[in-house]
């Protein structure tokens, strides 16, 4: 019996970890490898040691630290203003799906869902027309003077309205998910108690749903970190590169007209990966601390 | 108490629909726009309705398809995403057992250290990645698209988390009764993780689908590629030549077949599968 | 489970059929996305009808570079031939990527300078060796609204072909609401040919020179019309705008024209980019170039398959011109059929061939980068002229000394090694 129990969590974590090493962590040591590295993607790596993460993080002068602090900025920018609109909007539309009376919800759903499934330049298409200037709604609507792909605080407004648009039918579906899996003898019995919808949504769903919500905001935050093409396609980082993001520069860096310059994008990359690190382990430790 | 009711129905009601609304114009006018001729598109502005339909937008692409199969290509992304998807299923459900109700030392530790390495961004990685494939002799064949992606962690993490609501007892009653690890997981967990199972089903079969940019790094033979990598060649020109009509119609084609698997899928992952005893914190 | 066996077992079989490149066909690569493609499908189609010994196989790819630097890291898959951008050129040889034409040209003597145009042959030309063979040159090019031309009087702007900055800010103050003179289309490749006008350059002692007065006259020149409320506002579609009629000109590609062809009611032509005077004037423009990649695996039968297989584009690329590019082979720009196309504009007079510029400096895709990080700033007012002149600088620079550290490095350690 002691024997069994100690080989059978290989059998069941063995093939993922065999899976995981040869798709993802070898190819990310090789990235990480990469960022000690001069690099052009072509010839071979050619060590420079810490110089890449030196003219990055030290050097004030370099364009490169000038590019990585303002991605930084600009990347944290939008991590805040969108994460929590990603959280709250799909939680309310969960709740308000599960009320018991309300019909229709396949029907809500599947339209809620549909703008995730668009592809990224077609949204971005159709959100440029509705918000130009000249043919579009939003300006004739609010009687707007601005061009918002070039304006602040505007520039950053229509990235947030694409991202939100097109972002939240996943977490919507996992809410589902998990307020579906509440016992519903809880709601009856807190009926019963008297308590209102709001009481309970904050003492019977919230509670319940706490994995769920930690997973969400673990993982839409990483997600947000790592975003680059919405304001690629809706302002193009601009104005004076004030919507460009990290990942914008890191790929511009490995993969744009010019000799790749992999090293530097590397070890941008690397410190963005240690930024998300360090801030998901610290929402995941202080959420599960305070549901439990 | 029934007035209650009542209000938050109401309350609910508007709620949804407001915000249906706002979330289904902004699709509803890119669908009017692929019946749209480019003249239109230029004069007019933000229309609901077309003043001419014309279905030229969609006649071009077919046409433009021609030395393209576009029917090859939904049958290649049906089959990626279909052999993907069960793979997954598979992969995370037993991996999640492993992470949330075995116990082994280091297990937590394993766990978040894999985790907090997929959170690394990929950028550079294409390029070994791309090596190994070439390596396992997977360039031009739809392993390349079907096994990697069952390394990723999100999924095994949402499992895990489902997995932890679930109260131990289930499985040590079950364990008193004789029954083993894989037992347990086949007949008590896999039935009541169903719900959230199929969502990750949902996930990897669309993310499968949608995903471009991977397919024409390991494709070099058009007739083997998925839909989306395979409409991507059209886009991109719709996109640099700003053809707007035809840009919509080739993404308005490229989200039916997800479009119509999502509206189905979706009654199993909130049927009233109830877990009973109750995912509880 | 045994669902997931089976599955296992299906893979196992899967990857036994691995694939093997066929060799007797030549793997053609080309970023030829949607239209521009079927055209070049429609090419080689008719060249494998005439049987050829090595067939072509055309592969499209969206993100061919990418592409290529996996397959060229690797070190397998490599394509037998493609097609690349000029400014790909020096950096590609610099680093050993390509195979020189020498060999094609002996298989097919009429793949020679004398039968291209100039500027598209000698982009990949590098220090006398050929490189590339061209299928066509893509401009920046400048369309007019025949009928706002009108309606502002200003014809007469076109009868040199050549329109100027004074031209343009003679309408000041004199246009209707909504109404622009020009927009921002492609600015930073308009910037680029302002260089030329200038006489100016982007090196000095193959050193990058961003910062340079040809560069802050070229930009406060552009910036002036803007100043003036003659070009579309920024971060406004310039380009739809001058499809809906509310635009003089647009400063975007010979290839747009397809495009613009659309619209129905916009009556328009094409002319040259913009200039200071009509005497001096140039056009930014680029080139597809049929090139080898470095594979020693390439057999001397098949590099005469290719030869062949340029041979035939040569005589036969009229088709390209459909694409709305301007050919380079002077077979079939000098037949008449080509001058039912637009752009047969460009290659009318010798002038007007002269005027396409391709840039071929070595480090020109940063200057590039750099122009199209901050010059729409630049010229809309949003930063300062000479900051953004020091700070383009300083990005090329920094970029060119990080690029190329490697490649010292690398020799330095082969020496050390001998």
């Amino acid at each position: 019996m002691n024997n069994k129990r100690n080989f059978a969590p290989i059998f069941f974590v063995g093939p993922h970890i065999i899976l995981f090493i040869v798709f993802i962590l070898i190819p990310s040591i090789y990235g990480i490898y990469a960022s000690f590295t001069n690099w052009n993607l072509i010839s071979d790596p050619v060590w420079v040691g810490l110089d890449n993460y030196k003219t990055i993080l030290t050097d004030a002068d370099s364009t490169f630290y000038a590019q990585f602090f303002n991605g930084l900025v600009n990347t944290l920018l939008f991590v805040v203003f969108t994460v929590p609109l990603m959280i709250i909007i799909p939680l309310m539309i969960a709740v308000a799906l599960e009320h018991k009376e309300v019909k229709f919800t396949s029907l809500f759903q599947t339209l809620l869902y549909v703008p995730g499934l668009i592809s990224i330049s077609a949204a971005a298409l159709i959100w440029s027309l509705i918000f130009n200037k000249q043919l579009g709604v939003v300006n004739n609507l609010f009687g707007s003077e601005h061009v918002w792909a070039a304006t602040q605080p505007y520039a950053w407004l229509t990235i947030i309205v694409i991202t939100v648009w097109a972002g939240i039918g996943g977490n919507m579906i996992i809410y589902r998910a998990g307020i579906n899996g509440v016992s519903k003898d809880l709601y009856e019995s807190a009926e019963i108690d008297g308590a209102g919808p709001v009481r309970k949504f904050f003492s019977i769903t919230l509670p319940s749903i706490k994995f769920p919500l930690i997973y969400t905001m673990v993982m839409t935050t990483a997600g947000a970190f790592n975003v680059f093409a919405q304001p690629l396609m809706m302002t193009s980082g601009g104005p004076k590169q004030g919507t460009t993001v990290l990942m914008m520069y890191i790929r511009d860096l490995a993969f744009s007209h010019g000799e790749s310059i992999a090293g530097i994008a590397s070890a941008m990359a690397v410190l963005l990966g240690l930024v998300i690190l360090v801030i998901s382990a610290i929402q995941y430790y202080v959420m599960s601390r305070n549901a439990a | 108490m029934l007035k209650k009711i009542k209000l938050s129905k109401y309350l609910s009601y508007l709620f949804l629909i407001v915000v249906s609304a706002i979330w289904v114009i902004p699709v509803l006018f890119g669908i009017v726009t692929s019946f749209r001729s480019q003249t239109e598109v230029v004069n007019e502005g933000f229309r609901l309705l077309p003043v001419n339909w014309i279905v030229e937008n969609y006649v071009a692409i077919l046409e433009n398809t021609s030395s393209a199969p576009i029917l090859q290509w939904l049958w290649n992304s049906v089959f990626i995403a279909t052999l993907h998807t069960l793979l997954v299923v598979v992969v995370i459900s037993i991996t999640g057992y492993g992470y949330s109700r075995m116990k082994f030392k280091g297990r937590d530790f394993l766990f978040f250290t894999l985790l907090g390495i997929s959170f690394f961004p990929n950028v550079v990685n294409l390029i070994p990645s791309y090596k190994i494939i070439d390596i396992l002799g997977w360039v031009n064949t739809p392993w390349a698209m079907i096994v990697p992606g069952l390394a990723g962690m999100g999924n095994i993490f949402l499992v895990r988390q489902f997995m932890k609501g679930i109260p131990m007892e289930l499985d040590e009653s079950a364990r008193v009764d004789g029954a083993s690890d894989f037992t347990i997981y086949s007949k008590i967990i896999l039935p009541l993780i169903r719900p959230v199972l199929i969502v990750c089903a949902l996930f990897s079969f669309t993310g499968s689908w949608n995903d471009f940019l991977w397919p024409v790094i390991v494709y070099t033979d058009v007739d083997k590629m998925p839909v989306t990598a395979g409409l991507l060649l059209l886009q991109d020109i719709y996109g640099n030549y700003r053809m707007i009509g035809q840009l919509m119609g080739s993404a308005i084609l490229a989200i039916i077949p997800t479009l119509l698997l999502f509206f189905f899928a979706q009654k199993y992952f909130v049927s009233a599968i109830n877990l009973n005893s109750g995912i509880k914190g | 489970m045994k669902k997931f066996l089976s599955a296992m077992l299906l893979l196992l079989v899967f990857t036994l059929v691995g694939c093997s490149s066929d060799k007797n066909t030549i793997q053609f690569w080309t970023p030829l996305t949607g239209e521009d493609g079927a055209y070049m499908d429609e090419l080689v189609d008719k060249y494998n009808e005439t049987d050829p010994e090595f067939k072509v196989e055309h592969v499209v790819t969206s993100d061919m570079y990418t592409k290529m630097y996996t397959v060229l890291n690797s070190g397998n898959g490599i394509p037998d031939l493609s097609i690349i951008h000029a400014d790909r050129v020096p950096s590609f040889v610099k680093q050993d990527l390509l195979e020189p034409m020498t060999k094609v040209m002996e298989a097919q003597p009429e793949i020679k300078a004398e039968n291209f145009l100039e500027e598209a042959w000698n982009a990949g030309n590098v220090e006398g060796t050929q490189y590339t063979v061209p299928l066509d040159i893509h401009s920046n090019a400048m369309y007019f609204n025949k009928d706002l031309m009108k309606k502002y009087g200003v014809e007469n702007w076109l009868d040199d072909n050549v329109v100027t900055f004074d031209e343009m800010l003679s309408l000041q103050g004199k246009l209707e609401e909504g109404d622009y003179v020009l927009n921002d289309a492609l600015i930073s490749w308009v910037i680029l040919a302002q260089i030329q006008n200038l006489g100016g350059s982007i090196e000095e002692g193959g050193k990058p020179a961003v910062n340079t007065p040809e560069m802050k006259q070229a930009i406060e020149a552009v910036k002036q019309l803007s100043d003036a409320g003659l070009m579309t506002p920024y971060g406004e579609d310039g380009y739809l705008m001058f499809q809906s009629g509310n635009v003089l000109f647009s400063t975007d590609g010979t290839w747009s024209s397809t495009g613009h062809a659309q619209v129905e009611g916009l009556n328009f032509g094409v002319t040259n980019i913009y200039a200071f005077e009509p005497s001096t004037f140039h056009n930014r423009a680029s080139s597809h170039l049929f090139s080898m990649l470095t594979n020693e695996e390439r057999t001397d039968e098949k590099e005469q398959g290719i030869a062949d297989f340029l041979e035939f584009i040569r005589q036969n690329s009229i088709k390209w011109a459909e694409a709305g590019q301007i050919v380079a082979s002077k077979e079939v720009v000098e037949s008449p059929e080509y001058d039912e196309y637009m752009q047969s504009f460009f290659t009318s007079t010798p002038e007007e061939e002269e005027s396409l510029y391709i840039y071929t400096y070595e480090h020109y895709p940063y200057i590039q980068e750099a122009l199209d990080t901050y010059v729409a700033d630049m010229i809309h007012g949003e930063i300062d002229v000479d900051t953004g002149l020091a700070e383009m600088q300083k990005f090329v620079e920094d970029k060119v000394s990080e690029g190329s550290l490697d490649i010292e490095n690398a020799e330095t350690e082969e020496a050390t090694e001998e």
